[in-house]
Protein backbone atom coordinates (compact mmCIF):
# COMPACT_ATOMS: atom_id res chain seq x y z
CA UNK A 1 0.00 0.00 0.00
CA UNK A 2 1.25 3.38 -0.95
CA UNK A 3 2.00 5.95 1.70
CA UNK A 4 -0.52 8.50 0.22
CA UNK A 5 -3.36 5.94 0.15
CA UNK A 6 -2.75 5.03 3.81
CA UNK A 7 -2.92 8.67 4.75
CA UNK A 8 -6.27 9.12 3.00
CA UNK A 9 -7.70 5.98 4.63
CA UNK A 10 -6.65 7.05 8.11
CA UNK A 11 -8.07 10.54 7.62
CA UNK A 12 -11.39 9.11 6.31
CA UNK A 13 -11.77 6.74 9.24
CA UNK A 14 -10.99 9.48 11.74
CA UNK A 15 -13.59 11.80 10.17
CA UNK A 16 -16.23 9.05 10.12
CA UNK A 17 -15.65 8.17 13.76
CA UNK A 18 -15.83 11.85 14.72
CA UNK A 19 -19.13 12.18 12.89
CA UNK A 20 -20.51 9.07 14.62
CA UNK A 21 -19.41 10.32 18.02
CA UNK A 22 -21.10 13.61 17.21
CA UNK A 23 -24.43 11.85 16.63
CA UNK A 24 -24.54 10.04 19.94
CA UNK A 25 -26.45 11.55 22.88
CA UNK A 26 -26.48 15.24 22.00
CA UNK A 27 -27.77 17.79 24.48
CA UNK A 28 -30.11 20.22 22.74
CA UNK A 29 -29.39 23.29 24.82
CA UNK A 30 -32.03 25.56 23.32
CA UNK A 31 -34.87 27.48 24.94
CA UNK A 32 -38.35 25.89 24.67
CA UNK A 33 -41.22 27.49 22.83
CA UNK A 34 -42.74 30.13 25.05
CA UNK A 35 -46.46 30.17 25.77
CA UNK A 36 -48.10 33.04 23.95
CA UNK A 37 -51.32 34.91 24.66
CA UNK A 38 -53.79 35.05 21.79
CA UNK A 39 -56.80 37.25 21.13
CA UNK A 40 -59.83 35.28 22.34
CA UNK A 41 -62.04 36.82 19.66
CA UNK A 42 -60.00 35.61 16.68
CA UNK A 43 -58.98 32.22 15.33
CA UNK A 44 -55.90 31.01 17.16
CA UNK A 45 -53.02 28.80 16.13
CA UNK A 46 -54.97 25.69 17.15
CA UNK A 47 -58.30 25.43 15.44
CA UNK A 48 -60.78 22.73 14.57
CA UNK A 49 -64.42 22.29 13.68
CA UNK A 50 -65.81 22.64 17.21
CA UNK A 51 -67.07 25.68 19.08
CA UNK A 52 -64.05 27.76 20.05
CA UNK A 53 -63.30 30.95 21.96
CA UNK A 54 -63.88 33.24 18.98
CA UNK A 55 -67.28 31.61 18.46
CA UNK A 56 -68.31 32.05 22.09
CA UNK A 57 -67.30 35.73 21.97
CA UNK A 58 -69.07 36.31 18.64
CA UNK A 59 -72.24 34.45 19.65
CA UNK A 60 -72.69 36.21 22.99
CA UNK A 61 -71.78 39.61 21.53
CA UNK A 62 -74.37 39.29 18.77
CA UNK A 63 -77.10 38.11 21.16
CA UNK A 64 -76.33 40.86 23.69
CA UNK A 65 -76.60 43.62 21.08
CA UNK A 66 -79.80 42.13 19.67
CA UNK A 67 -81.47 41.88 23.09
CA UNK A 68 -80.64 45.50 23.86
CA UNK A 69 -82.44 46.57 20.67
CA UNK A 70 -85.58 44.63 21.62
CA UNK A 71 -88.36 46.87 22.98
CA UNK A 72 -89.86 44.21 25.29
CA UNK A 73 -86.52 43.55 26.97
CA UNK A 74 -84.74 46.90 26.97
CA UNK A 75 -87.41 49.50 26.25
CA UNK A 76 -89.72 49.20 29.26
CA UNK A 77 -90.26 51.95 31.82
CA UNK A 78 -89.89 49.38 34.59
CA UNK A 79 -86.87 47.21 33.74
CA UNK A 80 -87.79 43.53 33.43
CA UNK A 81 -86.25 40.94 35.74
CA UNK A 82 -84.39 38.32 33.77
CA UNK A 83 -82.72 35.01 34.61
CA UNK A 84 -79.81 33.99 32.40
CA UNK A 85 -78.10 30.84 33.62
CA UNK A 86 -77.20 27.36 32.45
CA UNK A 87 -80.33 25.61 33.79
CA UNK A 88 -82.19 25.47 30.48
CA UNK A 89 -79.26 25.65 28.08
CA UNK A 90 -78.68 22.24 26.51
CA UNK A 91 -75.78 20.99 24.45
CA UNK A 92 -77.11 18.36 22.02
CA UNK A 93 -74.26 18.82 19.57
CA UNK A 94 -71.11 16.79 18.98
CA UNK A 95 -68.97 19.73 20.13
CA UNK A 96 -67.44 19.55 23.57
CA UNK A 97 -68.33 22.87 25.16
CA UNK A 98 -69.25 24.02 28.65
CA UNK A 99 -72.49 25.91 28.10
CA UNK A 100 -71.79 27.99 31.21
CA UNK A 101 -69.28 29.87 29.05
CA UNK A 102 -72.11 31.06 26.84
CA UNK A 103 -74.60 31.96 29.57
CA UNK A 104 -72.04 33.51 31.92
CA UNK A 105 -70.54 35.75 29.25
CA UNK A 106 -73.97 36.73 27.95
CA UNK A 107 -75.29 37.63 31.42
CA UNK A 108 -72.20 39.55 32.47
CA UNK A 109 -71.84 41.52 29.23
CA UNK A 110 -75.58 42.28 29.20
CA UNK A 111 -75.55 43.37 32.84
CA UNK A 112 -72.65 45.73 32.18
CA UNK A 113 -74.02 47.12 28.91
CA UNK A 114 -77.68 47.44 29.90
CA UNK A 115 -76.80 49.80 32.73
CA UNK A 116 -80.12 49.31 34.55
CA UNK A 117 -82.33 48.71 31.51
CA UNK A 118 -82.57 45.07 32.58
CA UNK A 119 -82.39 43.58 36.08
CA UNK A 120 -80.77 40.17 36.43
CA UNK A 121 -81.95 37.68 39.01
CA UNK A 122 -79.25 35.37 40.33
CA UNK A 123 -81.41 32.28 40.72
CA UNK A 124 -78.25 30.17 40.76
CA UNK A 125 -77.40 31.87 44.06
CA UNK A 126 -80.90 31.54 45.61
CA UNK A 127 -79.64 29.11 48.27
CA UNK A 128 -76.88 31.46 49.34
CA UNK A 129 -79.34 34.36 49.58
CA UNK A 130 -81.89 32.31 51.53
CA UNK A 131 -79.25 31.23 54.03
CA UNK A 132 -78.39 34.85 54.78
CA UNK A 133 -82.06 35.85 54.91
CA UNK A 134 -82.69 33.10 57.48
CA UNK A 135 -79.79 34.28 59.62
CA UNK A 136 -81.19 37.81 59.55
CA UNK A 137 -84.73 36.69 60.40
CA UNK A 138 -83.44 34.48 63.23
CA UNK A 139 -81.56 37.42 64.70
CA UNK A 140 -78.21 35.72 64.36
CA UNK A 141 -77.02 38.68 62.28
CA UNK A 142 -78.43 42.19 61.90
CA UNK A 143 -80.55 43.37 58.99
CA UNK A 144 -77.74 44.79 56.83
CA UNK A 145 -77.77 48.33 55.47
CA UNK A 146 -79.87 48.22 52.31
CA UNK A 147 -83.45 47.07 52.97
CA UNK A 148 -85.54 44.02 53.77
CA UNK A 149 -88.03 42.46 51.39
CA UNK A 150 -90.86 39.97 51.87
CA UNK A 151 -89.25 37.51 49.49
CA UNK A 152 -86.50 37.09 46.93
CA UNK A 153 -87.08 38.65 43.50
CA UNK A 154 -89.34 36.84 41.09
CA UNK A 155 -88.36 36.91 37.43
CA UNK A 156 -90.28 38.01 34.34
CA UNK A 157 -88.19 36.20 31.75
CA UNK A 158 -85.71 33.33 31.60
CA UNK A 159 -83.27 32.37 28.88
CA UNK A 160 -83.41 28.91 27.35
CA UNK A 161 -81.41 27.54 24.46
CA UNK A 162 -79.92 24.63 22.62
CA UNK A 163 -76.77 23.75 20.69
CA UNK A 164 -77.19 21.25 17.86
CA UNK A 165 -74.85 20.08 15.12
CA UNK A 166 -74.63 18.10 11.91
CA UNK A 167 -71.35 16.37 11.07
CA UNK A 168 -69.98 15.15 7.76
CA UNK A 169 -66.59 13.69 6.92
CA UNK A 170 -64.66 12.89 3.78
CA UNK A 171 -63.09 9.48 4.39
CA UNK A 172 -60.63 9.83 1.52
CA UNK A 173 -58.64 12.66 3.10
CA UNK A 174 -59.99 12.88 6.65
CA UNK A 175 -61.58 16.30 6.22
CA UNK A 176 -64.42 16.86 8.64
CA UNK A 177 -67.20 19.40 8.39
CA UNK A 178 -69.55 20.51 11.17
CA UNK A 179 -72.61 22.71 10.93
CA UNK A 180 -73.45 24.13 14.36
CA UNK A 181 -76.61 25.89 15.33
CA UNK A 182 -76.95 27.77 18.60
CA UNK A 183 -80.44 28.98 19.51
CA UNK A 184 -81.52 31.27 22.33
CA UNK A 185 -85.08 32.05 23.44
CA UNK A 186 -86.35 34.36 26.14
CA UNK A 187 -89.45 32.87 27.75
CA UNK A 188 -92.15 34.83 29.61
CA UNK A 189 -92.33 33.12 33.02
CA UNK A 190 -96.06 33.81 33.49
CA UNK A 191 -97.53 33.22 30.04
CA UNK A 192 -94.94 30.89 28.58
CA UNK A 193 -94.66 32.96 25.43
CA UNK A 194 -91.33 33.57 23.72
CA UNK A 195 -90.62 37.29 23.62
CA UNK A 196 -87.23 37.20 21.89
CA UNK A 197 -85.29 34.66 19.83
CA UNK A 198 -81.75 34.63 18.52
CA UNK A 199 -80.01 32.15 16.25
CA UNK A 200 -76.32 31.78 15.42
CA UNK A 201 -75.17 29.28 12.85
CA UNK A 202 -71.82 28.37 11.34
CA UNK A 203 -70.15 25.62 9.37
CA UNK A 204 -66.50 24.77 9.76
CA UNK A 205 -64.35 22.31 7.83
CA UNK A 206 -60.87 21.02 8.50
CA UNK A 207 -58.70 18.03 9.24
CA UNK A 208 -59.85 16.42 12.46
CA UNK A 209 -56.58 16.71 14.35
CA UNK A 210 -57.66 19.00 17.19
CA UNK A 211 -58.79 17.60 20.53
CA UNK A 212 -61.23 19.63 22.65
CA UNK A 213 -61.35 19.13 26.40
CA UNK B 1 -31.43 56.77 -31.76
CA UNK B 2 -32.35 59.52 -29.28
CA UNK B 3 -36.03 59.30 -30.26
CA UNK B 4 -36.09 55.51 -29.77
CA UNK B 5 -34.44 55.85 -26.38
CA UNK B 6 -37.00 58.47 -25.30
CA UNK B 7 -39.91 56.31 -26.48
CA UNK B 8 -38.63 53.31 -24.56
CA UNK B 9 -38.08 55.41 -21.43
CA UNK B 10 -41.57 56.96 -21.56
CA UNK B 11 -43.18 53.56 -22.17
CA UNK B 12 -41.24 52.14 -19.25
CA UNK B 13 -42.35 54.97 -16.98
CA UNK B 14 -45.98 54.57 -17.99
CA UNK B 15 -45.81 50.84 -17.35
CA UNK B 16 -44.25 51.48 -13.95
CA UNK B 17 -47.09 53.88 -13.20
CA UNK B 18 -49.63 51.17 -14.07
CA UNK B 19 -48.07 48.62 -11.73
CA UNK B 20 -50.00 47.85 -8.57
CA UNK B 21 -48.23 48.41 -5.29
CA UNK B 22 -48.22 45.28 -3.13
CA UNK B 23 -50.31 45.10 0.05
CA UNK B 24 -47.21 45.27 2.25
CA UNK B 25 -45.91 48.45 0.59
CA UNK B 26 -45.29 51.37 2.91
CA UNK B 27 -46.40 53.75 0.14
CA UNK B 28 -50.10 52.92 0.50
CA UNK B 29 -52.28 55.93 1.23
CA UNK B 30 -54.36 54.03 3.81
CA UNK B 31 -51.36 53.55 6.09
CA UNK B 32 -51.07 57.24 6.87
CA UNK B 33 -54.64 58.40 6.24
CA UNK B 34 -56.13 60.36 9.16
CA UNK B 35 -58.69 58.53 11.30
CA UNK B 36 -62.18 59.27 10.02
CA UNK B 37 -65.55 58.55 11.59
CA UNK B 38 -68.77 57.26 10.03
CA UNK B 39 -66.75 55.34 7.50
CA UNK B 40 -65.85 51.82 6.32
CA UNK B 41 -62.17 50.91 6.01
CA UNK B 42 -60.35 47.84 4.73
CA UNK B 43 -57.70 47.06 7.32
CA UNK B 44 -56.53 44.19 5.10
CA UNK B 45 -54.85 45.92 2.15
CA UNK B 46 -55.14 42.76 0.07
CA UNK B 47 -58.82 43.58 -0.26
CA UNK B 48 -58.45 47.22 -1.30
CA UNK B 49 -55.57 49.70 -1.47
CA UNK B 50 -54.73 53.04 -3.03
CA UNK B 51 -51.53 54.98 -3.61
CA UNK B 52 -50.46 58.30 -5.05
CA UNK B 53 -46.96 57.82 -6.36
CA UNK B 54 -47.69 56.45 -9.83
CA UNK B 55 -46.81 58.35 -12.99
CA UNK B 56 -50.55 58.66 -13.63
CA UNK B 57 -53.18 59.72 -11.09
CA UNK B 58 -53.72 57.84 -7.85
CA UNK B 59 -53.71 54.10 -8.34
CA UNK B 60 -56.14 51.64 -6.84
CA UNK B 61 -56.38 47.88 -6.62
CA UNK B 62 -59.41 46.26 -5.08
CA UNK B 63 -61.26 43.02 -4.70
CA UNK B 64 -64.06 44.29 -2.48
CA UNK B 65 -65.67 47.72 -2.34
CA UNK B 66 -68.23 49.50 -0.19
CA UNK B 67 -71.51 50.17 -1.97
CA UNK B 68 -73.31 51.87 0.89
CA UNK B 69 -73.11 52.39 4.64
CA UNK B 70 -74.96 54.31 7.31
CA UNK B 71 -76.67 54.29 10.69
CA UNK B 72 -80.16 54.60 12.16
CA UNK B 73 -81.66 54.46 15.65
CA UNK B 74 -83.45 51.35 16.90
CA UNK B 75 -86.73 51.46 18.82
CA UNK B 76 -84.86 51.20 22.13
CA UNK B 77 -82.55 54.10 21.28
CA UNK B 78 -79.43 52.10 20.42
CA UNK B 79 -77.69 52.61 17.06
CA UNK B 80 -77.78 50.21 14.14
CA UNK B 81 -75.00 50.53 11.58
CA UNK B 82 -74.82 48.77 8.25
CA UNK B 83 -72.49 48.39 5.31
CA UNK B 84 -73.19 46.85 1.92
CA UNK B 85 -70.01 45.25 0.56
CA UNK B 86 -69.50 44.20 -3.05
CA UNK B 87 -67.26 41.38 -4.26
CA UNK B 88 -65.75 42.14 -7.67
CA UNK B 89 -63.97 38.79 -8.04
CA UNK B 90 -65.00 35.37 -9.32
CA UNK B 91 -64.37 33.82 -5.90
CA UNK B 92 -66.35 33.77 -2.68
CA UNK B 93 -64.65 35.90 -0.04
CA UNK B 94 -64.77 35.06 3.66
CA UNK B 95 -64.32 38.20 5.69
CA UNK B 96 -64.35 39.46 9.26
CA UNK B 97 -66.03 42.76 10.08
CA UNK B 98 -66.26 44.77 13.29
CA UNK B 99 -67.49 48.20 14.30
CA UNK B 100 -65.90 50.58 16.76
CA UNK B 101 -68.17 53.22 18.24
CA UNK B 102 -66.95 56.66 19.36
CA UNK B 103 -68.70 59.50 21.16
CA UNK B 104 -68.69 63.14 20.01
CA UNK B 105 -65.25 63.63 21.57
CA UNK B 106 -63.77 60.69 19.65
CA UNK B 107 -63.54 58.55 22.78
CA UNK B 108 -64.15 54.82 22.15
CA UNK B 109 -67.35 53.86 23.93
CA UNK B 110 -69.78 50.96 23.93
CA UNK B 111 -68.97 47.27 24.37
CA UNK B 112 -65.65 45.97 23.07
CA UNK B 113 -65.93 45.45 19.28
CA UNK B 114 -66.01 41.84 18.14
CA UNK B 115 -65.17 40.41 14.72
CA UNK B 116 -68.17 38.97 12.91
CA UNK B 117 -67.52 36.44 10.19
CA UNK B 118 -69.34 36.59 6.88
CA UNK B 119 -69.07 35.43 3.27
CA UNK B 120 -69.56 37.57 0.19
CA UNK B 121 -70.43 35.39 -2.80
CA UNK B 122 -68.49 35.86 -6.03
CA UNK B 123 -69.56 38.94 -8.01
CA UNK B 124 -72.29 39.65 -5.50
CA UNK B 125 -73.06 41.88 -2.53
CA UNK B 126 -73.51 41.15 1.16
CA UNK B 127 -74.87 43.32 3.95
CA UNK B 128 -73.25 43.63 7.36
CA UNK B 129 -75.25 44.95 10.29
CA UNK B 130 -74.51 45.46 13.93
CA UNK B 131 -75.98 47.26 16.91
CA UNK B 132 -74.54 49.42 19.62
CA UNK B 133 -75.32 48.73 23.26
CA UNK B 134 -75.45 52.37 24.32
CA UNK B 135 -78.31 54.81 23.72
CA UNK B 136 -76.09 57.88 23.32
CA UNK B 137 -75.40 59.39 19.86
CA UNK B 138 -72.40 57.62 18.36
CA UNK B 139 -69.99 57.78 15.46
CA UNK B 140 -68.84 54.53 13.87
CA UNK B 141 -65.86 53.07 12.10
CA UNK B 142 -66.44 49.73 10.35
CA UNK B 143 -63.31 47.63 9.74
CA UNK B 144 -63.12 44.82 7.17
CA UNK B 145 -60.43 42.17 6.76
CA UNK B 146 -60.11 38.79 5.11
CA UNK B 147 -60.76 35.76 7.33
CA UNK B 148 -57.55 33.83 7.92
Amino acid sequence: MKKGTTKVLITGMATASLLLVGCAGQIDNTRGKATVYEDASTTGRVGGVGIESQDIVAITDQMMRDMLANRMLAGRDIPPRIIIDNEYMRNESSSVVNTNMLTDRLRIELNRASNGRMIFVGREYAGMVQQERDLKRDGAVDGGTIRSTAAQAGADYRLAGRITSLDASDRSDGTQSRYSQISFEMVDLELGTIVWSGLYEMRKAGRDDVVYR
Amino acid sequence: MFRTLMTVTVAGLILTGCNSLPADSTELAERTAPLEYNTVVFTDYNLSRTWNDGIRDAGRTYRLSVENHGQRPTETGTTEVFAVLRNHTDFDYRIEVRTQFFDDYGVPVDARPTWQRSTIPANSVSAYKTLSTSTQPLKYRIEVRELN
